[in-house]
């Protein structure tokens, strides 16, 4: 399949970027399985890498697209982002979003947990990421924190926080959000979104 | 291949337990709709196993494997370093079985591709509608003069992880400070390509605290070597001078060794050491040379969309053993070309069309403890062979901060527990 897009370059001259994504139609499953070896089977990671079981086709599509322009900085991601289409990774993200949110149970520390608890109230992150990591309304933007890897928590937040990394624009709220937190505040909001496991979370 | 989720999976397992076939997670039918036998449950067979099943439960699976468990291969360079047990890299069979795959503990002897059946050791023979052998390599004995089998006990090879692992441990536990440790690297293709190169930073990263007048040199069969200028910066960043790489245009290619002296011979040199850990050159595993599914290489050829021998119709061969265009001998590739195979095998029980392949490729090394660094690749079938895309994949940046180095070590050790989970349970 051959999709053609038309970018608008920095002079401002029209470049025609052909991709060729392979001779047949997108497998979804096919596409979507590649992402096993890190992410688990179906997404549902064993730690630390995230689980992306059940994450929203919106979030997930924006973030692979971010990775592949270099918008969202990771260490990896973006080098295997590149390597998939527009196409493929629509795919996947309607493959990941059509599985359950699948979390692990993780050793977490009680009282670094409260001093989570404590600082997800004080931040007012439940406005956006409801009381316990997950948000009150499914929203397309915003994946649930609860029972997500504290490991792959903290890796995020110490990109927010840092003014060198980059982030996506949807994510600058986050950067303004974070100023101020310290490696053990970020450790304690960790724990206590690992330890917020979701109601049923394996019998959905 | 229709989209497959976990819901119509368990939904498929209720129906089963209603029609009152409690106690068996799956239960075959009367009749499958076809008949696998996979040979070898190493990285490669057993994401063939899982994966057909989950593709069809209708399908019967039988994977034959000589070992009552599997010892992975990678992370092994950390029980050298002392960071990991054997056992922790020690995988049963049971999650195979529990996804209804048939579990055979034998060895295969024989691959009739006319009849459609394999015979075993133990004398028994399986038919098969589809066969994947995944044998992954055996070693060209004959290539480095004077090491044969018995030299092993001598200067292991430590590339089958087990025994051979905790030999080269022993021995490099036992060399005394000042000592020198000589690996030899063999040439391409072999078994993960930087594997060498890390074990030679997870030995210096025990030398280091233990035995720092310790030296560790790499004696190659090649002028090039995977993540080279990565393994190069790190080696130096943590362990000084101690780590020597000798290319095959310095004289590094090892043609012979004397297993009792601890000698290896270069065509213009010889070296003494303490320890000689020889990586001999490589080739696919016995069966496929001895069923006829290797070439003159070595190794097999297949069709790179499919993974079905070009020189057997019907037996397909993934993993090491098989020449796979781009991709490189590692875990992660046989776990990818095992998926592209099972959903090929899938589609055609179906008589549906055979979907368009997608291959991947993630493979980390560690330098030290808190220091990763890795190769990715994503690959299509372009021209009839398996081709990285181009601009993406590569390896981690040279420039990059300590956190950037202990968050590629978080993830190296991450990918380890989710392919296991990927593939045996």
């Amino acid at each position: 399949m051959i999709t053609i897009r038309i970018a608008v370059g920095l002079l401002g001259c029209a470049l025609i970027v052909t991709e060729t994504a392979g001779a047949g139609p997108v497998d979804p499953a096919m596409v979507s399985h590649t992402c096993a070896g890190c992410h688990g089977t179906l997404g549902a990671s064993l730690g630390d890498a995230p689980v992306i079981a059940g994450l929203p086709e919106q979030y997930f599509l924006e973030t692979m697209l971010n990775y592949k322009t270099g918008s969202r900085y990771s260490t990896i991601m973006g080098r295997l982002a590149k390597g998939y289409s527009q196409a493929e990774i629509e795919a996947m993200a309607r493959f990941f979003a059509a599985q359950p949110w699948t979390t692990q149970p993780q050793q977490t520390d009680p009282a670094q947990v409260e001093r989570g608890k404590e600082l997800h109230t004080s931040r007012a992150c439940a406005a956006c990421h409801g009381p316990d990591g997950t948000p009150s309304a499914p929203n397309p933007a915003i994946p649930s924190l609860s029972g997500q890897f504290a490991e792959y928590l903290v890796t995020q937040l110490e990109d927010y926080r840092d003014p060198g990394t980059a982030i996506p624009p949807a994510a600058l709220p986050m950067r303004a959000m974070v100023q101020g937190l310290t490696d053990k505040d970020f450790r304690a909001l960790g724990q206590f979104y690992a330890s917020q496991q979701p109601p049923a979370a394996n019998e959905q | 291949m229709s989209d497959f989720n976990r819901r119509q999976f368990i939904k498929l397992v209720g129906g089963i337990t209603a029609a009152g076939l409690s106690g068996l997670a799956f239960a075959l039918p009367a009749k499958p709709k076809a008949r696998v036998v996979v040979v070898g449950g190493g990285y490669g067979g057993a994401t063939a196993a899982k994966y057909l099943r989950l593709f069809d439960p209708g399908v019967q699976v039988t994977l034959i494997e000589k070992a009552r468990q599997y010892v992975s291969c990678a992370l092994s360079n950390e029980v050298l370093a002392g960071d990991r047990t054997l056992e922790s890299l020690t995988i049963g069979f049971d999650g195979l079985a529990r996804h209804g795959v048939q579990v055979v503990h034998d060895e295969v002897t024989d691959i009739d591709a006319v009849k459609k059946q394999v015979k075993t050791k133990q004398g028994k023979s399986f038919a098969y509608d589809y066969l994947v052998v995944s044998p992954g390599v055996t070693f060209r004995w004959g290539d480095i003069e004077g090491y044969d089998e018995d030299a092993t006990e001598l200067m292991p090879h430590a590339w089958d992880a087990g025994p051979q692992t905790l030999l080269l441990k022993k021995q490099i536990r036992a060399m005394p400070d000042g000592g020198t440790l000589i690996i030899t690297a063999p040439p391409s293709p072999y078994r993960c390509p930087p594997g060498p190169y890390e074990r030679a930073a997870q030995v210096a990263h025990y030398l280091k605290a233990h035995k720092p007048k310790c030296k560790v040199l790499i004696m190659d069969a090649k002028s090039v070597f995977s993540k080279q200028t990565l393994f190069e910066q790190g080696w130096k960043q943590h362990y000084g001078d101690m780590i020597t790489w000798v290319s095959s245009a310095d004289d590094g290619q090892v043609f012979g060794v004397e297993p009792e002296n601890g000698v290896v011979l270069t065509e213009f040199d010889e070296h003494k050491a303490d320890v000689v850990n020889v990586i001999p050159a490589q080739k696919a595993g016995p069966i496929a040379e001895r069923s006829g599914l290797s070439d003159e290489s070595g190794w097999c050829p297949v069709d790179q969309r499919t993974f079905e021998s070009t020189l057997h119709k019907g037996v397909f061969v993934i993993g090491d053993a098989c020449i796979a265009g781009a991709m490189p001998k590692s875990a992660y590739a046989a776990n990818s070309q095992a998926k592209v195979c099972a959903a090929m095998i899938a589609a055609r029980v179906n008589g549906q069309a055979e979907p368009e392949p997608s291959y991947v490729n993630t493979c980390y090394s560690l330098i030290a403890p808190d220091h990763g660094i890795s190769v990715a690749a994503v690959y299509r079938l372009k021209d009839g062979t398996i081709q990285s895309v181009q601009d993406s994949g590569g390896v981690s940046p040279t420039e990059a901060t300590p956190q950037q180095r202990a968050r590629e070590a978080l993830y190296a050790h991450s990918w380890f527990r989710n392919i296991v989970g990927d593939i045996w349970t």
